[in-house]
């Protein structure tokens, strides 16, 4: 089906392309994350699920970025022409999982938040951008299920609860950092783009990261607060830029290949 | 001169065999568990592409849990746009006119 967006040509507010690029970015990297990891899928039925969940999140990214394009952004530009310092992605994918339970607490928590920011536009003015919003939501729902099914073999192992217990305590706090500081402005919702307020996201994302503790049958530590260094980019959500080594796995290397 | 030369080549040659990463210890590889948990089980996947469709048996997955089952399901068999989609276990299935033994069902 043809793309068609809303009222294309008029120019978005700036915060509310903030949030489409902080999902779209950090989709990109997780996308990028499935396609590096999937040789260590455990079984074939596995390689076809990272790689399904692969190629739906470069479809997110897609989809936002061809969105932002139809309101005065070069695709192009967004798709390639970006540095490591422009890339919004989560901080919490800038470092490598360190193994099998650290790539599904990981991908999991990054699955969860970004999904949790979309749901905030199911009910945007714009079809094309509720639309979005539903289509994230329909395939993450896979890939939760996926981590939901793991994090249950992952809990029948002693040393591997450990190790969940260790990279979620690690992870988790990043994740939520992404969210911003609790008292910082709602732009998006106060400029009534968003009709669900930041802080309702938040606390249902720290509910639903909660819920992990019943799947692999352990209890974990998750931190309520995060501290926020003096270089965090409310506009990015991320502190810093994106690692030289990532940005070189993540950036689009073909033109052609791109489309 | 060519003492120094030999030298050189063996240290080059030294460096060369040297792997980027050296992997300590060997991994230990709990099959079962690394495969899909302790018991995998098999799943029979049906599905229908509209309203008007029957549900049609469209292949098998093995998987340890639902979750995994109804993922790997969704993932392996995505041919079509499927309108339902759904997975039995295969244990669950009770035959009637092979009474006793277990199902055998063949892709349509």
């Amino acid at each position: 089906m043809a793309y068609t967006p809303g009222n294309t040509g008029s120019k978005l507010d700036e915060n509310f392309e903030n949030d489409l690029l902080a999902i779209a970015d950090t989709r990109l990297v997780l996308g990028n994350w499935y396609a590096e990891c999937v040789m260590n899928g455990r079984s074939l039925p596995d390689f076809a699920g990272i790689l399904g969940m692969c190629t739906s999140n470069y479809g997110h990214t897609r989809a936002i970025y061809q969105h932002l394009a139809a309101h005065g952004h070069d695709y192009a530009h967004l798709e390639r022409g970006r540095g490591a310092e422009d890339i919004r992605s989560m901080n919490l994918l800038d470092e490598a999982p360190t193994g099998w339970e650290d790539f599904m607490v990981s991908t999991w928590l990054a699955e969860l938040a970004t999904w949790m920011l979309a749901s905030g536009f199911l009910k945007h003015e714009d079809r094309a951008v509720a639309g979005m919003a539903k289509k994230i939501g329909e395939e993450t729902y896979f890939h939760l299920k996926y981590a939901h099914g793991w994090f249950q073999v992952i809990g029948e192992g002693k040393k591997q609860t450990e190790l969940f217990q260790k990279a979620f305590a690690e992870r988790f706090p990043l994740a939520l950092q992404w969210f911003g500081p609790a008292s910082a402005k709602d732009l998006v919702h106060a400029a009534g783009i968003r009709d669900v307020p930041l802080k309702k996201l938040r606390d249902a994302f720290t509910k639903e990261a909660a819920s992990a503790e019943k799947f692999v049958d352990a209890k974990l530590k998750q931190e309520k607060t995060v501290k926020f260094a003096k270089d965090w980019r409310s506009d990015a959500r991320r502190v810093g830029a994106m690692p030289e080594g990532l940005f070189e796995v993540v950036r689009f290397k073909d033109a052609e290949l791109a489309h | 001169m060519a003492t120094k030369t030999a030298t050189k080549t063996k240290t080059a040659a030294k460096k060369a065999k040297k792997p980027a990463t050296v992997i300590k210890g060997k991994k230990k590889i709990d099959q079962k568990r690394e495969r899909g948990g302790k018991d995998p089980k098999y799943y029979e996947v049906f599905a229908r592409k509209n309203s008007d469709s029957d549900l049609s048996h469209v292949g098998s997955v093995e998987a340890p849990n639902d979750e995994l089952a109804q993922v790997r399901a969704w993932y392996i068999y995505d041919q079509h746009n499927w309108r339902e989609m759904c997975v039995v276990p295969l244990d669950s299935i009770i035959t009637v006119t092979e009474e006793g033994k277990s199902a055998k069902i063949k892709m349509g």
